[in-house]
């Protein structure tokens, strides 16, 4: 299925095809455009991808796990550096944080530093951000807390890595009531078949306003952080939908020029099970009082819900500060999961229109028997990469607006 | 700037017997992720056998001609197919080409789409393409105001047919003589560079000459060097339309207002809305071109001129 998107290439990764959500783009120094993924899970870590000529894409190097318990999922590039989020499947286990690699050689990336976030009830790094080559923004267990739910083990953390062979912990925040110590009473969970725990996920800061972060909290809602004093970030405000609605907050976009803010749900239930999961557009002209003003036009529900695997929103492209990715105010590019990778007209907020989308047939190898799109990416070029969950890897696609 | 996601469709007019299937196929063959409608007027439904596309998106409008009785059936077909290709019933398409019966006037297919809301969301008028038999223009004299609102229409003119055609300069000539805006592509055996035809924007892409005369077809452009009010604009149209609507052939171009370039399409007394330009228009020239019945340029000039002036108080 597609409207005003066209497939340019698909790469399986060389059977490796179950893709996290971590997608970044490196404009190598000998001119080379390089898709760095990280993987869903083990045993690869993560891969790069030569996508200059975007129909011939060709796997320049995979790496490996050190073991299975884990999986790296998250992966950020700014300039020669990249930060690999680490997240373990058992409390205690190692290693738990992220990963820091100079990639000034593409084919060679040769580790510099891991940060530790291991600890008796960490499960260490599932996403981060890191565009500024300086900063690391990251959804990560802090060993000096105990979280009163095992689920609400990952915070917002602030780590300078400005000194890569030495990253330090600068700034931390939780929901209040979420850690042993708290004064807060801990918040009201969601019901026992939604409750995804209250951890950040998401938490992007973007150069216009570098003292603020778009934190997105699962099923606590999504906050505008004041990072001024990075040691002591601030909740400016906080919007939450959840209850009624069925939790895991995911991304939060600013789109500065507009007054607005996107918000993805992720779905993680299978055949519609937490269906209604949407993208909500937020007027945020007044940061600290955030009103929803409309959702995406959801794909048609009848059509994709019982379908098999997951339906519904997921990963946002984040107009990501940084060479070679593509910015824009008025399109926004999400994946659906089995409902594939969809593109929105938001300039008028209050009647966002569906104007591009792709759905690739089913994978052979896939183990819902159904596409699951995780994760987008969209360059400098208009191309917009997209990876599956499950084993289908990469699709390079043509957007036509 | 805005995105604009919706889907072109493309008019395929011209006489029977012009060449309009040939070019078709040739369309669908070389550009593909085509949905066809094809239009017949007639007891005996043919043409859409002679259309080789992949028959799952050929549609058949049959029995009655488009500008007259069909414009429903039309809307009913392409509102369909939008909700089927987004169900994945069908295969999904990148444009639709209507291919119309012989007889139509293409001016009422354009009315529909700036007209229905509905409609408008998903789709937009493409380039309006008719076909004349270069070897053949005197044929046409027959139905003569069918003929005259087909080239009037047009965006591109494609003459067929002109490895045995006589003059096809000449014919060229008269073409333009009825509408001096139009594209000309010469055409032996249906063959065009699809891509060459299928881009060109309805508006004014195409260099504008000056107004020739035919004894009542008149054209000529209105040029807007500096942003006006988008509310004038408006009650600019809309008084001409209410004055002349039946005589507007065709009214298209591109006009700045204050928030930037808007897109200006009207047919008779029907007008698409004012839409920001899409990021493929960005740089187009600020001109609104007339295709009138005798209107001439002097008299909606100083309508503009007076509405001008008499608006500054508003």
């Amino acid at each position: 299925m597609f409207l005003n998107m066209k497939l340019l290439a698909q790469h399986t990764l060389n059977g490796f095809g179950g893709m996290g959500e971590g997608m970044s783009m490196q404009l190598a120094r000998d001119g080379r455009r390089v898709l760095w993924l990280a993987h869903e899970s083990a045993p690869k870590n993560f891969t790069a991808v030569d996508v200059s000529d975007p129909r011939a894409p060709k796997v320049i190097v995979q790496t490996d796990l050190p073991h299975a318990q884990m999986r790296s999922n998250s992966l950020e590039v700014a300039g020669d550096l990249m930060a690999v989020a680490y997240q373990v499947t058992r409390l205690g286990l190692k290693p738990a944080g992220f990963e820091l690699f100079d990639i000034s050689t593409p084919e060679k990336p040769k580790s510099i530093s891991s940060f530790d976030a291991s600890g008796p009830h960490s499960r260490g790094c599932h996403q981060l951000w890191f565009v500024d080559g300086k900063t690391v923004h990251m959804a990560c267990a802090d060993p000096e807390l105990k979280p009163r739910d095992p689920k609400d083990d990952q915070v917002y953390r602030i780590v300078d890595v400005a000194n890569p062979s030495k990253p330090v912990a600068v700034g931390r925040w939780h929901l209040p009531g979420t850690m042993d110590g708290d004064d807060a009473p801990p918040p009201k969970r969601l019901p026992a078949k939604f409750d995804a725990g209250f951890r950040a996920h998401n938490t992007n800061v973007y150069p216009e306003r570098p003292d603020r972060c778009y934190l997105a909290y699962i099923d606590g809602g999504v906050m505008v952080m004041d990072i001024a004093d990075r040691a002591r970030p601030k909740m400016l405000s906080h919007w939450t939908n959840s209850p009624p609605y069925n939790g895991f907050n995911h991304t939060v976009l600013p789109l500065f020029g507009r007054g607005l803010l996107v918000v993805s749900d992720e779905c993680v239930q299978d055949n519609g099970a937490d269906w209604p999961k949407l993208v909500w557009m937020l007027d945020a002209r007044d940061e600290t009082n955030l009103v929803s003003v409309s959702t995406l036009p959801a794909p048609p529900v009848d059509v994709f819900r019982t379908k098999g695997g997951r339906f519904g929103a997921h990963n946002l492209h984040e107009n990501p500060p940084v060479p070679g990715a593509w910015r824009s105010e008025d399109i926004v590019v999400g994946t659906f999961f089995n409902a594939g990778v969809r593109a929105y007209d938001v300039s008028d907020p209050y009647s966002p229109r569906e104007i591009a989308y792709y759905v690739p047939p089913s994978p052979e190898n896939s183990k819902t028997g159904q596409i699951q799109l995780n994760d987008v990416f969209v360059d400098d070029r208009g191309i917009v990469f997209t990876v599956d969950r499950g084993g289908g890897g990469l699709y390079i696609l043509e957007m036509n607006v | 700037m805005t995105p604009d996601g919706r889907t072109p469709v493309v008019v395929v007019t011209g006489f029977l017997g012009s060449g309009k299937t040939t070019l078709v196929n040739q369309l669908v063959k070389r550009q593909g992720d085509s949905l066809v409608i094809v239009n017949e007027f007639g007891e005996i439904p043919v043409d859409h056998l002679l259309v080789e596309a992949s028959t799952e998106k050929t549609v058949a409008l049959p029995n009655g001609c488009l500008c007259c009785h069909l414009r429903g059936d039309l809307e009913e077909t392409l509102i369909g197919a939008a909700m089927r290709r987004r169900r994945g019933e069908i295969a999904g398409f990148d444009r639709v080409i209507v291919e119309t019966s012989g007889l139509a006037d293409p001016g009422p297919v354009a009315q529909t789409l700036y007209a229905d809301p509905a409609l408008a969301r998903d789709f937009k008028l493409g380039p309006i393409v008719t076909v004349v038999d270069a070897a053949d223009f005197e044929a046409r004299k027959v139905s003569r105001e069918i003929a005259r609102a087909q080239i009037v229409a047009a965006d591109v003119v494609v003459l067929s047919k002109v490895d045995r055609a006589g003059d096809a300069a000449s014919i060229e000539a008269e073409v333009r003589e009825l509408n001096s805006t139009v594209a000309c592509i010469r055409a032996e055996f249906g063959n065009v560079n699809p891509a060459a035809l299928l881009n060109i924007k309805p508006g004014t892409d195409h260099v504008f000459s000056p107004a020739r005369h035919n004894d009542a077809i008149r054209s000529f452009a209105l040029r807007f060097d500096q942003p006006v009010r988008r509310e004038l604009l408006q009650r600019f149209l809309s008084t001409l339309v209410d004055l002349r609507g039946a005589d507007l052939l065709r009214v298209k171009g591109f006009v700045p207002v204050e928030e930037g370039l808007v897109a200006v399409q009207g047919v008779r007394h029907v007008f698409d809305r004012l839409r920001p330009v899409s990021p493929s228009q960005a740089g187009a020239e600020p001109v609104l071109v007339f295709i009138t019945h005798r209107i001439g340029h002097a008299e909606v000039q100083g309508l503009w001129a007076a509405m001008r002036q008499l608006g500054q108080g508003l």
